[in-house]
């Protein structure tokens, strides 16, 4: 049998039960595929050659972005990174979120590529993995079971694996209230426009009237497995103002943590030297855009 | 008919086949097809180096809908090379590198050739592979090429061991001129692999006719080079293959000498149906050829005013697993590896080594970007080291109208100086310091100046007239995309004075088509042109002989009139092409044809001026020259360099398009600043690491800067058709060297090394900031 000219049969569901159902039924060889920039390419290269796909592009909820009363925002996982990027629902700290968006590879794949399909390939060094982790957002998941939800930290296991049993689907990405004080920045080194990243850093700050730090999370791409968050360098600006030396005694601890391979990006060597100046920047940045506090 | 555009010489008409390109209905390689036509796929072998102890095809040919494997034992003995014929069609007896052809499945449809050739089994005794040329070269290493010494050569090769070519230029007396010098300055230096990455890959559709001849079209930049190497490696008489091209997407260099054309050829054969065969994006860099990575040693001594006495510089190049154009690229980086300065004693030379790597070959640049590379950031190490400004020292130096090349070669025409008075002028270097860069980036500005040739070997080109008065140009030259076609259909309209659309292009058929070495070294333009002009002349001839009967005049008293007129001079009695075509058809002296053949043929070395050895090429070709500048930005916090605007002054005679001259400043910049900045082929042991776009990285229109200006000087050369010479490589040889003067001038330091990644550039900045 040649796997290479096997049949695929395709399947459009309107519900979420719908979708797990019709997957699974199919077991093993069955994908889903929400905008297919990432599946297709591995179909392509003959990397996956599923015996079905379930779209989840006819089921409506998941195409929703809505901001709810308590002040967390749901993002559908069907939503397009374009619209992500340009999402008028994401203020204050959530806009390391659609920073992170807006720098996903090129035009075509921002208007084609969902949040959903994106993080569940989890590749280490993509974009949203590490601003989910700063933003302290939950993944929703459906399966055959029901629905459940756990934060993005549990959610990336390292090197392309989540936490989604099989036959479940990544239904939203919730991200928790913030207060107006908050601001949240991506930073990204890539070799050429459109690229993953070499290194990436993800940070979200909240400060008093005074400009202290009063809470703070930062997560880094592309060193390592999945997204590296590192709470020792955390506590460490929190109650700082981030001054120089503090930024630059808690990237150290960030740099202790990380674990980055060399690749056709670039070496581990460089990783670990750069990824402590993208925070450093990725801090400068944050404290000259934050308008002053009142 | 005066007022009528004629778009000829010095116009920019749109291109000849412009309309089929931007509506997609132009046919490249992988859009032909023919009747009972079989697919075709390689099997690749999955080691560097070894020994074939044989196959087992059994598994492959059970997959149904396979009709034939080939393995190096269905193919014959024969060997190609342009300078050593050290190649067979694919690999027999033994493996030279990993991923190189080993046999060749044809089948019903792709994916079933696809999946087929998985399943061919190779038996293989491992040898070491050399991975490197230090290696190749070191006592007691693996040998590549047993057979070396009893290869035919095309040149003096100097070979032994893994060394393909040992090439060698000498003037002047090196010692002497150091021990004038006040400063010398020496350094090592080494640039990376490039892919060629045209946007079409390799690929080609044979069919054998009742007779057993073969028709082979072919993404090709010479369908005679084609013919050529087909017909060695499976020792077929020239005369049983016809070789056509289709349209080309891109070439620069990669598809010059064979890819997989004799595979299917032979599968045509074996089969009796048409084979097609297109190779993927990832065998299209894993097999076909790449540009050489070069290590460059270079030394240069100069008086305390910027005086060069002497310059030394020794390379070591990569060849690869076969010699295909290394031996050429080898000689002529030498040859240019003095830039465009008058240094009277020097001493040039340099080592190729095969390697268990897939062939390094020709590239735009021809090995000139990467000892441009050294010659011209060593320079500015050393107005640095001086107090000197890099363009007043480049100044100092540069060779004059009328001297001659190193080596002694003539250089007729030498638009160096405006190249550099205009690129000096329109980027404002003298206030260059006044510009300031956005936060977090440093700013820099660096110039580089290059010299290249347009020529070498045989060509040819024939004009008839047919009855209606319009002509048929045939040339053999392909158009890669580059133009070609437009700009030879141009000049033969301005020969004979007639509007473009009166001249028709015959596509190069090695059947039809007078002789053309390739589209490659810068040459279409200046050679082919040459041969337009002739041809053109003696049609000219031949219908004036006819105007003088029919007017009953003087030949003498003839002149051709805008339109297709001949006409007698100082009167108003003329006739036209078609009154003279008829003629010439019906009634007498027959039809017109007008053809031109000439060969380059002006010697490169002067043995009075140089001493040397194992040179490839007796005569190069003539000069082209460029200035370049570029501003560059360089981040503080990574290393990441961007160029931000770019000025290339470029001497090319006369831009016969100039439309299409800007498209090779802009192309050739572009290409060299991913040269430059990232791309890279990388090995993982024997495997190459990054066949793929997803991990090698050319820059994208957002990687490119807005701002890339064309400056076009005109030095007319005296023998080129309408003073024009080539312009196809000339604007990408500078590029990786000004960036890394750019650069250097930002953060203080040279990076020696190409790419020039964040990485290297953010250790160069730690470097100096440590040491201050």
């Amino acid at each position: 049998m040649l796997t290479s000219m096997t049949k695929t049969d395709f399947q459009k569901p309107k519900t979420v039960e719908e979708a797990v159902t019709l997957l699974k039924e199919a077991g093993d060889d069955a994908r889903p595929i929400s905008g297919g920039a990432t599946l297709v390419a591995l179909m392509n290269a003959r990397l996956v050659q599923p015996s079905r796909l379930v779209s989840l592009s006819a089921i409506d909820e998941l195409t929703q972005c809505t901001y709810q009363s308590d002040g967390s925002v749901r993002i559908g996982a069907m939503r397009r990174h374009r619209q992500t990027a340009f999402e008028s629902n994401l203020k204050a700290a959530h806009q390391v979120v659609s920073g992170a968006a807006s720098q996903i590879a090129n035009p075509p794949v921002r208007n084609m590529g969902t949040i959903g399909g994106s993080i569940s390939f989890a590749d280490p060094a993509a974009d949203y993995p590490p601003s989910l982790v700063a933003a302290n957002a939950e993944i929703e998941i459906a399966g055959p079971e029901g629905r459940r939800r756990i934060p993005a930290e549990e959610f990336f296991l390292g090197w392309y694996e989540t936490a989604l049993e099989p036959g479940e689907i990544v239904t939203a990405v919730i991200l928790p209230p913030v207060s107006e004080s908050s601001v949240g920045q991506y930073e990204k080194l890539c070799r050429i426009a459109g690229d993953f990243a070499l290194a990436s850093v993800a940070v979200t700050i909240d400060f008093n009237a005074s400009n202290t730090v009063t809470s703070l999370r930062l997560a880094v791409g592309g060193c390592g497995g999945g997204p590296i968050r590192v709470e020792a360098a955390e506590q460490a600006l929190i109650g700082t103002k981030l001054e120089l030396d503090a930024v630059v005694d808690a990237a150290e601890l960030v740099v202790a943590e990380l674990d980055p391979i060399d690749d056709v990006r670039g070496s581990a060597e460089y990783r670990l030297k750069v990824v402590p100046r993208l925070l450093q920047r990725a801090f400068n940045n944050l404290v000259e855009t934050r308008e002053p506090a009142q | 008919m005066d007022g009528i555009d004629m778009q000829g010489v010095g116009s920019s008409p749109h291109r000849l086949e412009i309309m089929e390109k931007v509506t997609g209905s132009a046919e490249y390689i992988a859009d032909l097809s023919r009747p009972n036509m079989l697919h075709a796929a390689i099997t690749q072998s999955t080691v560097a180096h070894a020994k074939i102890l044989g196959y087992d095809i059994s598994d492959a040919m059970a997959v149904p809908g396979v009709v034939c494997v080939l393995t190096g034992e269905d193919f014959p003995d024969g060997r190609m090379g342009a300078f050593i014929k050290d190649e067979h069609a694919i690999a027999k007896d033994k493996i030279r590198y990993f991923g190189e052809p080993v046999a060749v499945v044809a089948a019903e449809t792709e994916a079933i050739a696809r999946e087929a050739a998985k399943r061919v089994i190779v038996k293989y005794e491992e040898l070491p592979a050399i991975l490197s040329p230090e290696e190749g070269l070191a006592e007691g290493a693996a040998i590549i090429h047993e057979d070396l010494d009893s290869y035919i050569k095309v040149f003096p090769a100097i070979s032994s061991g893994n060394m393909a070519s040992y090439t060698e230029l000498n003037e002047g007396d090196l010692e002497a001129g150091f021990a004038e010098a006040d400063l010398v300055v020496e350094g090592t230096y080494d640039t990376a692999p490039q892919a060629h990455l045209a946007i079409e890959p390799c690929g080609a559709l044979a069919d054998i006719d009742k007779q057993g001849r073969v028709t082979l079209w072919s993404a090709n930049q010479s369908v005679f080079r084609v013919q050529a190497n087909v017909c060695e490696s499976l020792m077929m008489p020239m005369g049983k293959l016809r070789c056509l091209t289709p349209r080309v997407g891109g070439g620069f260099g990669n598809k010059m000498e064979p890819h997989i054309q004799p595979l299917v050829v032979r599968m045509t054969q074996a089969t009796k149906r048409p084979v097609k065969m297109i190779l993927n994006r990832e065998e299209d860099f894993e097999c076909v050829r790449a540009r050489h990575p070069f290590k460059v040693r270079c030394k240069t001594g100069v008086k305390k005013d910027g005086t060069i006495t002497a310059r030394e510089v020794e390379v070591l190049l990569d060849c690869g697993a076969f010699g295909d154009d290394s031996p050429g690229v080898l000689g002529y980086s030498l040859l240019m590896s003095l830039g465009p300065y008058r240094i009277p004693n020097s001493k040039a030379s340099g080592k190729l080594v095969y390697t268990n790597k897939l062939r390094f070959g020709a590239f735009r640049g021809f090995g000139n970007p990467q000892v441009a590379f050294a010659g011209e950031t060593q320079l500015d190490q050393i107005a640095e080291k001086l107090g000197m400004d890099p363009l007043d020292l480049r100044q100092k130096n540069l060779i004059q109208p009328g001297d001659v090349w190193f080596g002694g070669g003539q250089v007729a025409s030498n638009g160096l100086q405006e190249c550099v008075d205009k690129a000096r002028a329109a980027s404002d270097w003298d206030n260059r310091k006044s510009r300031t860069a956005p936060k977090g980036k440093r700013r820099g500005t660096g110039v580089a100046l290059s010299a290249h040739i347009s020529g070498l070997l045989g060509t040819g080109a024939i004009i008839r007239v047919f009855e209606d008065g319009s002509v048929a140009l045939n040339t053999g030259a392909v158009d890669i995309g580059q133009g070609s076609d437009t700009v030879l259909s141009q000049m033969c309209a301005e020969a004979l004075k007639i509007p473009l659309e009166k001249v028709s292009l015959a596509s190069p058929d090695t059947d039809g088509s007078p002789y053309n070495w390739g589209t490659t070294a810068s040459r279409v333009t200046y050679t082919t042109g040459r041969a337009v002009v002739g041809a053109a002349a003696e049609v000219e001839k031949q219908l004036k002989e006819h105007a003088a009967q029919m007017l009953e005049c003087s030949e003498m008293d003839l002149e051709l009139r805008p339109g297709g007129i001949v006409g007698v001079s100082g009167s108003d009695k003329e006739v036209s092409f078609h009154q003279i075509s008829l003629r010439a058809h019906w009634a007498a002296g027959g039809p017109i044809v007008g053809h031109h053949t000439w060969v380059f043929n002006q010697p490169t070395i002067d043995p009075k001026r140089a001493v040397c050895s194992g040179i490839p090429f007796p005569q190069v070709g003539v000069f082209s020259f460029g200035c370049l500048i570029v501003d560059t930005l360089t981040d503080e916090a990574s290393g990441k360099t961007e160029v931000a605007e770019a000025w290339s002054a470029v001497d090319v005679g006369k831009a016969i398009n100039p439309s299409s001259v800007e498209g090779q400043i802009v192309g050739g910049f572009v290409q060299g600043m991913g040269f430059a900045l990232t791309e890279e082929m990388v090995w993982d042991g024997p495997k190459l690491a990054n066949p793929t776009l997803l991990d090698y990285k050319v820059p994208t229109t957002l990687d490119t800067p807005y701002n890339i200006h064309s400056i076009i000087v005109e030095a007319a050369e005296p023998d080129g058709p309408f003073g024009a010479k080539g312009a196809g490589e000339i604007g990408l040889v500078a590029v990786p060297a000004a960036i890394a003067n750019a650069i250097a001038d930002a953060i203080g330091g040279h990076v020696h090394s190409l790419p020039m990644k964040p990485e290297k550039v953010l250790n160069k900045m730690l470097e100096i900031e440590d040491a201050t």
